[in-house]
């Protein structure tokens, strides 16, 4: 990475100090959220900023044990490695059909998916449910897995569907004119094409999908099926005077993913831009 | 939207090419269109979930015209969609352009505005529940440290601040998403522009309103269609950190459509309020893309 080096104006350095207070108080309650699950209650109460007087790595322990978290990334991940897996797979040969390919009903199928980029979730819910028990699926981790993929499917196609378009079928058609078939094009041709859109598109649903709440809420009833964001609030609601324990709860479920996210900021942030341009 | 029209030749022809889409859309039509089709049917009748629905007519409709906290919860999501438009949507665009430089250290400060976005709602509102409460919350423990104890207030529990409570902190959880999209559009504006507009004796605040908000207009119009109908949508932080409360100050229609079905058991009457929140989210962005899609900037 390359940064300018001559010397910064004072505008520019108006710009760095007014930006670097805003984002400071942005990120300073996530700070405090780490530094609070480290301190017992009384110390929160009193010295609810600063670092803590002993830092308490027991009470981690203490919240994974009560919280079961080990469980809940268990069906978490579960839930969004499977319902991404889909939702990208899927997605990607539809979008491929719907930009390269003719077939009857095309432009109606695609107008007919893109509802889903409108309409929000809470609009099935409860029909959901219904159809959900009738196929036996309820209090089962496919009922979080399916709707989760099928309402994921609009916004993956339509910004895949953006990536094909944009780029010209050469490569295609030219496989084609040495008798490659269909289906042989997609695997050997477009998909490692549109790998890496692959990628940035998982990543935005993995965001979605791990985030999800209601359809947690609603179709899962049993505790040991229970995915993070559901057992964060039941958690919450039987802890909640127990301030050092839902810190370090909330420490527990939100430190990995945000490493996480620095890691791959790069990918993450292409990926997120991407559902909008273009 | 209008992509299609201007494609290039298909690779292939005939009706087996179905077979590539054919998967999404029974996934698609499975869990998407066909509970949107079925609401059509069960908003008519009054259903428990256990027995058997029964036919009732246009009754649920009426009663939810008639239902106070349904039509307040229409109030409050409105002024949220309007809160979340000045929090997230200008907000960001602000911190965009102030973010938006090649100098050492705007890059992380990029990503730490951006981090909220990749924490769960949940997460994000229970974390707020406790920078706002009372007693021993993060504000007004600064507040008091200012030596500002009668601005201290129980911000999630009094009906006065506990919406705009959420508005701000929906604001911290969504500015960032935003930010990220018009910093992207602004890399994209060609540089000589602002030299030429500074050589002219235009500054910054100038240069702002006369070229970056022109050039981000396309991204302003997807942005605000995404506030409305996410607005719309919102449940998870309304039901993290008040659920509805206090005496249905914040509640929402996904928060009164959810205990009306699955608290109260009217998952009948919580079948209309879903049509209704239907109809009103397309007839929304729908005369939106509309007033929009004139200037030709909208594909989203």
């Amino acid at each position: 990475m390359s940064f300018a080096t001559d010397r910064r104006s004072a505008g520019e350095w108006v710009q760095f100090v007014a930006g670097g207070a805003i984002v400071a108080a942005m990120f300073y309650p996530t700070i405090w959220m780490v530094l609070s699950a480290f301190k017992s209650n009384r110390e929160i109460f009193r010295h609810p900023f600063g670092l803590p007087e002993e830092w308490r790595w027991g009470n981690f322990a203490e919240a994974w044990d009560k919280g079961g978290m080990g469980g809940l990334y268990l069906n978490s991940i579960m839930v969004t490695v499977v319902a991404v897996s889909l939702t990208v797979a899927l997605a990607t040969a539809a979008a491929f059909a719907f930009s390269r390919l003719e077939f009857p009903g095309r432009r109606w199928l695609y107008r007919l998916l893109l509802i889903g980029l409108l309409l929000p979730p809470p609009v099935v819910a409860i029909p959901l449910f219904a159809i959900l028990r009738d196929l036996n699926m309820l209090n089962s981790l496919w009922a979080l897995i399916l709707p989760g993929a099928a309402w994921s499917l609009s916004l993956t196609i339509f910004i895949m569907h953006g990536y094909f378009t944009s780029i010209r079928p050469d490569m295609e058609e030219a496989a084609v004119l040495e008798g490659a078939n269909v289906w042989q094009v997609f695997r050997d041709i477009s998909v490692p094409m549109v790998w890496p859109s692959m990628l940035t598109l998982a990543i935005v649903n993995t965001i979605n999908i791990w985030n999800e709440l209601m359809f947690a809420l609603l179709f899962i009833v049993d505790e040991d099926k229970r995915t993070l964001p559901v057992g964060l609030i039941r958690f919450f609601g039987r802890y909640s005077t127990d301030y050092a324990m839902v810190f370090a709860a909330l420490t527990i479920t939100t430190v990995p993913i945000l490493l996480l996210y620095f890691l791959l900021q790069r990918h993450v942030i292409a990926g997120l831009s991407a559902t909008s341009l273009d | 939207m209008a992509q299609g029209d201007s494609r290039v030749a298909p690779i292939s022809t005939g009706a087996r090419n179905i077979l590539f889409v054919a998967p999404a859309m029974v996934l698609f039509g499975v869990f998407v269109l066909l509970p949107l089709a079925t609401s059509l049917y069960y908003a008519f009748t009054k259903w428990s979930g256990y027995a058997e629905p029964e036919w009732v007519g246009f009754s649920n409709f009426t009663r939810a015209f008639a239902d106070p906290v349904h039509l307040a919860a229409y109030m409050h999501v409105s002024l949220y969609i309007i809160g979340t438009l000045f929090l997230e949507v200008s907000f960001g665009l602000v911190m965009a352009v102030v973010l938006n430089s090649d100098r050492f250290g705007f890059s992380i400060m990029r990503g730490m505005f951006f981090s909220p976005m990749v924490l769960s709602m949940t997460a994000a509102g229970v974390l707020w529940a406790f920078v706002l409460d009372y007693r021993l919350g993060l504000l007004n423990s600064v507040l008091r440290s200012f030596g500002l104890d009668d601005w201290a207030q129980p911000w999630l529990s009094q009906s006065e601040t506990a919406l705009i409570a959420i508005m701000f902190v929906s604001g911290w959880r969504f500015a960032g998403f935003y930010m990220i999209i018009f910093f992207a559009a602004l890399r994209r504006i060609p540089r000589n522009i602002y030299e030429a507009a500074t050589l002219d004796g235009a500054g910054p605040v100038k240069q702002f309103f006369t070229i970056t908000l022109p050039l981000l207009r396309h991204q302003m119009l997807t942005c605000v269609l995404l506030a409305i109908t996410g607005g719309f949508a919102g449940f998870d932080l309304f039901f993290t950190m008040t659920n509805g409360g206090p005496f249905n100050a914040t509640e929402v229609p996904a928060t009164w459509i959810i205990r009306q079905g699955f608290d109260n058991n009217e998952l009948g009457y919580a079948t209309a309020l879903t049509v209704i929140l239907a109809v009103v989210v397309l007839i929304v962005s729908l005369i939106y893309l509309r007033v929009v899609e004139r200037s030709d900037v909208v594909r989203y």
